[in-house]
């Protein structure tokens, strides 16, 4: 519950595989739904869905958004120039939405032609000035987006965005131009793959400036705010739901059919799973809980959707510590863990035992082949290793504690762990159960000694798990990872224009990262668990690029079958 | 009297002051604070939010900046979506005071029928009854009855809903029909009521029974009034006292809500707000809930000395 | 002294409702409990919960498992004759924990309500008692602790206490006693403080007090026994209270640090298997219910045995 709610940044806007782009100039399929409403039969069944997503929005503004939760529901509001979607070979492309087709580059400089007559709910055009001063708007300090880094150094890298943050220029040095009202020109400080699947992003998304500075904060409110997505906001009641109805003026195919789109917040999973099961709902996420109870039920198994999403979590060990810095210990504590039977027992086999950090459905992957042998579960070799550090049957070893966020799931994780690491190792561990602001500060304080914790990508690309939190000094970094031969593969990386070696300077650098347990002992991938309402149709799931509910990309594709 | 109840309100005044202050300090003091998170922001962002927030002033200017707007009635802004905090409370409070008020009314009625029922018949067959029936419905904590009531009634029969509140959440919609689902109460007060009703039940009976055998009772039997107009008239007053005692903390904690009732129902209140806001370190949302949950206390408490003195006439409060 | 003692049997034998000398009205006490008989199967039930429970830090015998063993080929398993109350999502067998369960409960809940007398009673009757302005200073601390952001200060007890070993503050069952008695503790000395205030009204105090008798005297002599009545009702009833408040702060992610499990912690952390294994939370449900009924069973048999007008 709780770093769901606090730490999930949305990985699902951003491109899969951008780097083997399918530019879909021309060769791409149009973004159809798979299912098409059915004609004819009985009377047309009333177009109304209700979902739910675990966490209320904090914001309806792209701009100051940081959780998953808003994003959900923006996507559905706004569209940037791009939009990620699936084709009809299920795999991810950016592709054009409010831009008329793809960039012209000429060096630093793309250049971006509108389609024509596009409007926003309110009928007014949608220029190519609106995004002028909706990406002017996400470097401003004033409005202190929290994504804002994503126009920044590293990523985009739009010219003058940083400097316009942190004070050391103005608005007008930021490189984004309205050349007229259908083109827009971009300056970036070097020329970028992966432009398309970052103008996809929330924190590119269109926002108009008159209504913004009229209303202030209050521009969101369903009275006043105005959107170029498929939908628009109708009511907001606080803590309990939001209601979207069509925007008229939707300008891209296809036309939304469901009349009344309603997000309801539900922070308890269980809860939501009830009030599926009594007709509420119809879609929501299920905890791995649960599992056993949809399993047992042939009605509600039929309804179940479990795809694989793009976060991994570990054993995160803090390498300052006065045992955990030795290798030796840390490749005994993860050879104690029997990964198959952790996913089995606390998560009811809904999650992939991993040995490896760079996920399933990325480039780059290399699943459990090379590490399992290393670094995987054999408990002759986890007391060897142990036994190699100078703690035979763990004499003299000192009493860890497991840090863990205090909710049923995650304590459970816990003291398996503790009983593991008990009996193979013959170690006392204590289980410190907290709440998720106090474990959040703990790591990144560096005061942790066991952490289970992990990371969930922003965007499908090696280089967004690795760079930043292995390098020595990274800002994700709070194990303290100092490895020269891992920094050196990792900024060999970060600079190189071949793709392909790119890619395997990551892969170099994960095999370095897990074979060393330089921080972290992977334990397993996650996954999405939903159930769905057989009468809802157009949903096509896809983990790495839905925000909280099922096929949330394209909520326009969704609709209500004729029974 | 009057001057009783204004002096009660005055002395609001230093308890609210306690109450901000030792919130404050607490609340700055617990790890975490509203930005911190796994996947840290940059430093730049965390100092560019802090500032947008005055969140990098000294903590003694926070404070008294806070008491300056306190005082002008501005509660501050929830750092979610910006929201201001007194209209997040009041909305939040309309949906926990109804559910609250229908509690409250159904313990009461309840509790004190069982507990005069069983304290008439004391020590007989019913009496036993009525306090088994009190104490069995309150023997579960109130989340693992409102789960077996959600799963019996709801998933299994059918029979009630159990998402979200059956009232107008806004004030706007109390007149329109649409916004209420008796479907959905009943769950809910149910699960909220028992424990309040059974402690209700014990404490009329307990002290019923005492009242009952007081020698003026006797006197007035003696005198050849029927049982009933005995009861009635003398006894019931005088059996209220203790049982006002609890039922102001009682009416307190139903109004400011059950966090556990409104995250299992899914209902948008007040008390699921404050302990989101603890868990979310949301400074002016903790800050304005407690001062609000304080005042509430507080009136109750007034409410119930008042009807000390009105119920029994030998309290006096101009000692 | 014989004229005392004639004045003692024809005060007893009008059936005036003078209170009698102490001893007389705790040995007169036991007397009358011992003839309730409900109360005194409730005494009997707890005892041997007691017992059952405590066995476990000795022997296996009773448990037959130890709380602590995950076993995982038994996972959520029903009731059976291997496990008497099933497994919970662990493989521990849930009777052993149950039974451990009712031993942490038990100390957690009568912790709670010792600290919780002792505080109300205190504040309760000097607040009665000093006069005016301590009234309304005593009431209006206690209108603070109903306000009082018990939440955070958990978070931070918890916070600053974890991990340093300090001897008694950083034991996480006096944390949670703490915890809860600082809100608990006003019920009762608000009760204490009404029935005081209206028995100060009272004849028999009056009388007191024209005698000479000091308001020290009045308070324990007269006026306390007379206050019990209600008090004992709160007493024992609120230590189920206690052990429920320590299951909402379970659920809410506060209470006890795992692998120590309360009851109320068992509830808790089994509400999420609800519908895949209700007896995860049926039976440390049903335990809880027990030792609820127990207590108020007990504590009406001591009401009743311990006013002074039912003799």
């Amino acid at each position: 519950m709780g770093e769901k709610k606090l730490g999930f940044l949305v990985l699902t806007a951003l491109t899969a595989i951008l780097t083997f782009a399918v530019v879909a100039c021309g060769g791409g399929e149009k973004k159809t739904s798979v299912e098409t409403p059915s004609a004819g039969g009985a009377a047309p069944p009333e177009q109304q869905v209700l979902v739910a997503q675990s966490a209320e929005p904090e914001f309806f503004d792209p701009h100051r958004s940081n959780f998953e939760q808003d994003i959900a529901v923006e996507r559905a509001l706004f569209r940037g120039l791009y939009q990620l979607e699936l084709d009809s070979n299920d795999n991810v492309v950016a592709m054009p939405a409010m831009a008329a087709g793809e960039p012209q580059v000429s060096g630093n400089v793309y250049t971006i032609k509108l389609k024509d007559g596009l409007t926003w709910s309110d009928g007014k055009p949608l220029t190519a000035g609106d995004f002028e001063y909706s990406l002017k708007r996400e470097c401003s300090p004033d409005v202190a987006g929290p994504y804002q880094y994503v126009l920044g150094a590293g990523m985009l890298d739009l010219a003058g965005c940083d400097a316009y943050f942190n004070g050391e220029g103005t608005a007008d040095d930021v490189g984004v131009k309205a050349i007229d009202d259908t083109t827009l020109e971009m300056t970036l400080k070097a020329p970028k793959p992966t432009f398309t699947t970052i103008m996809s992003l929330w924190a590119t998304f269109p926002v108009r400036q008159d209504i913004v500075e009229k209303f202030g904060d209050k521009w969101t409110d369903p009275a006043n705010i105005v959107v170029n997505g498929p939908y628009t906001l109708t009511e907001f009641v606080a803590k309990d739901h939001v209601t979207l109805a069509p925007n008229p003026n939707w300008a891209l195919e296809p036309k939304p059919l469901i009349q009344k789109l309603t997000v309801k917040f539900i922070d308890d999973q269980e809860v939501a799973f009830r009030a599926f099961q009594t007709g509420e709902l119809d879609m929501t996420n299920i905890p791995a809980t649960e599992i056993p109870t949809i399993q047992n039920d042939p009605n509600l198994k039929s309804q179940y959707l479990q795809i694989g999403s793009l976060r991994i979590w570990s054993i995160e060990m803090q390498l300052n510590n006065e045992v955990l810095k030795n290798e030796k210990v840390r490749l005994a504590l993860s050879r104690a863990i029997d990964r198959e039977s952790l996913v089995k027992v606390v998560y009811n086999d809904a999650y992939l035992p991993a040995t490896y950090w760079l996920v399933k459905g990325i480039p780059g992957f290399q699943g459990n082949g090379p590490f399992e042998n290393i670094i995987g579960f054999d408990e002759a070799a986890a007391k060897q290793a142990l036994a190699d550090a100078g703690y035979p049957n763990g004499q003299g070893f000192p009493k860890l504690t497991i840090t863990v966020t205090d909710n049923p799931v995650r304590k459970a994780e816990g003291e398996f762990l503790q009983q593991a690491w008990k009996q193979i190792l013959n170690i006392d561990t204590e289980i410190q159960a907290v709440d998720a602001k106090t474990r959040s500060s703990t790591f990144n304080s560096r005061e942790f000694e066991l952490f289970p914790g992990g990371w969930q990508n922003d965007y499908p690309d090696p280089e967004n798990s690795l760079i930043g939190l292995f390098d020595t000094g990274g800002g994700n970094n709070k194990y303290d990872c100092s490895d020269a031969d891992i920094d050196a593969k990792l900024s060999a990386a970060g600079a190189e224009t071949d793709n392909t070696k790119r890619i395997q300077d990551l892969k170099d650098a994960e095999t370095l990262i897990v074979t060393r347990l330089c921080g972290a002992a992977p334990i397993w991938q996650g996954a999405f668990l939903y159930l769905v309402d057989p009468k809802v149709g157009g949903v096509r799931a896809n983990g790495a690029i839905d925000a909280s509910m099922p096929g949330n990309w394209c909520p326009e594709c969704w609709f209500i079958k004729a029974q | 009297m009057t001057s009783y109840i204004i002096r009660r309100i005055l002395q609001l005044i230093p308890v609210l002051w306690a109450v901000a202050t030792i919130t404050f300090i607490l609340m700055h003091m617990v790890p975490g604070g509203p930005f911190t998170q796994d996947k840290a922001l940059p430093a730049n962002i965390v100092a560019a939010l802090n500032r947008r927030y005055n969140l990098d002033e000294p903590l003694w200017k926070q404070y008294l900046l806070y008491l300056w707007n306190l005082l002008h009635g501005d509660l501050g802004l929830s750092f979610r979506g910006d929201r201001d905090v007194s209209q997040l409370i009041r909305d939040g409070f309309f949906v926990t005071a109804q559910l609250g008020v229908l509690a409250f009314i159904v313990a009461a009625v309840v509790g004190l029928g069982l507990g005069i029922f069983s304290a008439l018949n004391q020590n007989g067959v019913l009496d036993y009854v009525g306090v088994f029936f009190a104490t069995v419905g309150a023997a579960l904590p109130n989340f693992v009855m409102a789960s077996f009531l959600i799963i019996i009634f709801a998933v299994k029969l059918g029979w009630f809903q159990v998402l979200g509140w059956g009232g107008p959440i806004q004030f706007s919609q109390a007149l329109d029909p649409s916004a209420w689902e008796w479907k959905k109460m009943v769950l809910p007060v149910i699960a909220v009521s028992t424990l309040p009703a059974a402690y209700i039940a014990r404490v009329t009976r307990a002290s019923m029974l005492e009242v009952l055998n007081q020698d003026y009772m006797r006197t007035a039997r003696a005198k050849g009034l029927a049982n009933l107009t005995v009861i009635g008239r003398h006894g019931l007053k005088n059996a209220l006292i203790p049982v006002l005692t609890v039922m102001g903390p009682i009416a307190a904690v139903l109004v400011t809500g059950s966090f556990i009732i409104e995250t299992v129902f899914a209902i948008p209140g007040v008390g699921r707000a404050f302990v989101d806001a603890v868990a979310r370190r949301d400074y002016a949302m903790i800050m304005g809930s407690t001062l609000f949950y304080a005042v509430i206390v507080a009136v109750a408490n007034l409410v119930v000395d008042v009807l000390y003195a009105a119920v029994d006439p030998r309290i006096r409060y101009g000692r | 002294m014989q004229e005392l003692e004639l004045g003692a049997e024809i005060v007893e034998e009008a059936g005036w409702d003078l209170p009698t000398r102490e001893r007389g009205l705790w040995s007169d006490a036991f007397r009358a409990l011992r003839r309730n008989r409900l109360a005194l199967a409730a005494l009997v039930i707890l005892l041997v919960l007691a017992a059952l429970a405590i066995s476990t830090d000795f022997t296996h015998l009773i448990s037959r498992y130890s709380p602590y063993d995950q076993v995982y080929a038994h996972v959520q398993e029903g009731p059976s004759w291997a496990h008497f109350f099933g497994t919970d999502n662990l493989g521990r067998d849930n009777w052993a924990r149950v039974l451990t369960g009712i031993e942490i409960s038990l100390q957690i809940g009568i912790g709670t309500q010792i600290i919780v007398l002792f505080l109300g009673l205190l504040v309760g009757v000097t607040a009665a008692l000093g006069g005016r302005t301590s009234d309304n200073i005593l009431m209006r601390i206690t209108d603070i602790t109903y306000a009082f952001p018990d939440l955070l200060f958990i978070i931070l007890l918890r916070s600053v206490l974890y991990g340093r070993d300090w001897p008694v503050l950083g034991e996480p069952r006096l944390q949670v006693m703490l915890a809860i008695a600082m809100v608990n503790w006003v019920t009762i000395a608000r009760l204490v403080r009404g029935q005081m205030l209206s028995l100060a009204e009272r004849d028999y105090v009056m009388a007191a007090r024209t005698l000479g008798a000091s308001n020290w005297r009045i308070a324990t002599q007269h006026m306390l026994p007379n206050t019990l009545g209600p008090v004992i009702v709160a007493f024992a009833f609120g230590i189920p209270v206690a052990i429920f408040a320590e299951a909402a702060l379970g659920f809410l992610g506060l209470g006890l640090p795992p692998p120590t499990a309360s009851l109320g912690r068992l509830v808790s952390d089994g509400y999420v298997y609800i519908q895949v294994n209700p007896w995860i939370v049926a039976f440390p449900a049903g335990a809880i219910a027990l030792l609820m009924l127990s207590f108020t069973f007990l504590g009406d048999g001591l009401r009743d045995a311990l006013d002074p007008r039912q003799r």
